[in-house]
């Protein structure tokens, strides 16, 4: 813990723009050979990134093969970031790790595994959590950030800290079956600088995050290895490329020369990978996206974002990710909890009732109250949608072909929320039968009832 | 791959948490279409998906990205309008890694 020292070099210090000409050592001609003799890079590119400082934040499903590749390339100094210790469950994917290491601060775990492949860079660990506080300054200390995060409220203040500090970000992203990787404020260019073609930042192409009630984290989606590794990879070929040609040096604002020097047009790559099909359609699509935008929040002309603000709490980022959605509020006699549920059905006071279980299909194939019948959310939805448009009647929602329409509901998810809103979708579509049938949330879903009921269950 | 849309029809992707709204990865819907009516004969056939996935996700049109405008009612001037064989994409933001 606390604060990096890198070897004791000034921490503003950067790489000379053309790289220096000084003379590679013996080491270090084996070590880069291979990738020095391809057209574009030479020498001249190589003592650039061995000049270069990158700071990968995030030493998970991203960073670990991102900073792989970023170590065995040569980037002479590479900083980590990450609050987070190894565990058994983040290895399929987290490849810089190891079985042997888990419970370890991951930035100690991934150096350790660098070091192993590349010893010249100088590694420096922050074992902590990036924040509105401490971003600035750490990030100020790199000439390159990749965001290897997992989470909207650390990108927005990435993003944000980058425009303001003037670093190129290269952010990458994965979750379940799909990734995405886009090359942000590169070259840097000042804060609300909007007249002529300058690169967007992360606000310019997603200007609101998505309710919290849409997102799910690699935990709760899952996430295939393959996906994310490849995203994390791709996104240290956008690094190398950016340092090896000197384009992560911001150009003077006031230069004679043209502003959109060497301005490629900003893309966003999308992966889809298909776990359905055994050939064909895995796809890459390469997106063009739009430049900076005149009233970005962060970038624009009339912004009005400091470092001074963040650091003080403006804007707040928790809250801006967290924006209310229609979270529904059952009132008590719609709620149950996951222990009384069992002990009315245990002493027979439930004989005859419908389970809605609203987790996805691969949740309940590891197990399921008896009795459940699986309705995942989003198919339930549809069908929710399909009645309202009179496409098809109330009771096709629920899975039994039920004569009786007073036979009480229950409904249960993961952790609690989804059941909510579907107690609320079923009454809407009158399957309370005018308050005749009951119908019921089980709080705080299959997670309450492994606590409350069956400490054996198999929660994931 | 993507199969080619019916006559009269365009081709709309969904990704991500789009994907996982509509059950779909693609679908034909029907051409010429403004582009500013586009969240709201989605929001028809997916009710929800506006506010869940739409409002802030990008879209683009053949690989571009465009801005959709706020307004359903039609501005003065030109307007982008999806075109019979185009290829719509939605595409939500994905913040885990």
């Amino acid at each position: 813990m606390g604060e990096a020292s890198i070897n004791g070099e000034p921490a503003a210090a950067k790489a000379a723009p053309n790289g220096c000409s000084r003379r590679l050592t013996d080491d270090e001609f084996d070590r880069y050979s291979r990738q020095m003799i391809v057209p574009g890079m030479g020498k001249e590119g190589q003592l650039r990134l061995i000049n270069s400082r990158v700071l990968i934040i995030g030493a998970g499903g991203l960073g670990c093969p991102a900073a792989q590749y970023i170590a065995g390339a040569g980037v002479g100094t590479i900083g980590i970031i990450d609050g987070d210790v190894v565990e058994t469950s983040n290895l399929h994917r987290q490849v810089g790790h190891a079985t042997a290491r888990i419970g370890m601060k991951k930035v100690d775990s991934l150096i350790t595994h660098l070091r192993g492949l590349n010893p010249l860079p100088t590694y420096v660990s922050h074992p902590f959590h990036i924040n509105p506080q401490n971003a600035a300054e750490v990030i100020s200390q790199y000439d390159l950030v990749m965001d290897c995060t997992d989470n909207p409220v650390t990108r927005y203040l990435i993003s944000d800290i980058c425009v303001l500090v003037c670093k190129p970000l290269v952010s990458a992203a994965a979750i379940q079956k799909s990734g995405q990787l886009t090359v942000l404020n590169c070259p840097p260019t000042p804060q609300g600088l909007v007249d002529g073609k300058y690169a967007p930042c992360y606000r310019c192409c997603f200007r609101k995050p998505p309710p919290p009630s849409s997102m799910v984290s690699c935990g709760e989606a899952g996430i295939m290895g393959s996906v994310v590794g490849l995203m994390g990879v791709a996104q240290a070929g956008e690094a190398i490329k950016i340092l090896a040609s000197a384009l992560h040096i911001p150009s003077p604002p006031a230069a004679g020369d043209t502003p959109e020097r060497n301005l490629q047009q900003p893309t966003l790559l999308i992966y889809t990978y298909d776990l359905e099909s055994a050939v064909g359609p895995y796809s890459f699509r390469a997106l063009k996206m739009g430049g900076r935008k005149r009233n970005c929040f962060a970038c624009g002309e009339n912004s009005t974002l400091t470092l001074a603000g963040i650091r003080a709490g403006e804007p707040d980022y928790v809250q801006f990710c967290s924006v209310p959605t229609s979270s529904v509020s059952l009132p008590p006699e719609e709620r149950i909890t996951a222990a009384a549920y069992h002990a009315a059905k245990q002493k027979g006071e439930l004989p005859e009732h419908i389970l809605l279980d609203t987790r996805e299909k691969e949740h309940f194939s590891f197990g399921s109250i008896e009795g459940a019948v699986n309705v995942p959310f989003g198919k339930l939805l549809m069908k929710a949608a399909a009645i309202k448009r009179d496409v098809s009647p109330a009771s096709e929602i629920l899975p039994l072909e039920s004569e009786k329409t007073d036979v009480p509901i229950f409904v249960v998810c993961r952790r609690g929320l989804d059941s909510q809103e579907t107690v609320e979708k079923l009454k809407e579509l009158g399957l309370d039968n005018g308050g005749k049938r009951r119908i019921v949330d089980i709080m705080g879903g299959m997670k309450a009832w492994k606590e409350e009921v069956d400490p054996t269950f198999p929660f994931i | 791959m993507t199969p080619t849309p019916p006559q009269g029809h365009f081709n709309i992707l969904y990704f991500a948490s789009a994907g996982s709204y509509t059950s779909k990865n693609v679908e034909a819907l029907p051409a010429p279409l403004p582009l500013r009516k586009l969240f709201g004969t989605l929001e028809e056939r997916y009710k929800g998906i506006r506010a869940s996935v739409l409002d802030h996700s990008l879209v683009t049109i053949n690989l571009t990205y465009v801005e959709v405008p706020d307004d359903e009612v039609a501005a003065d001037g030109e307007e982008v309008v999806i075109q019979e064989g185009d290829e719509v994409a939605i595409i939500p933001p994905v913040s885990s890694g």
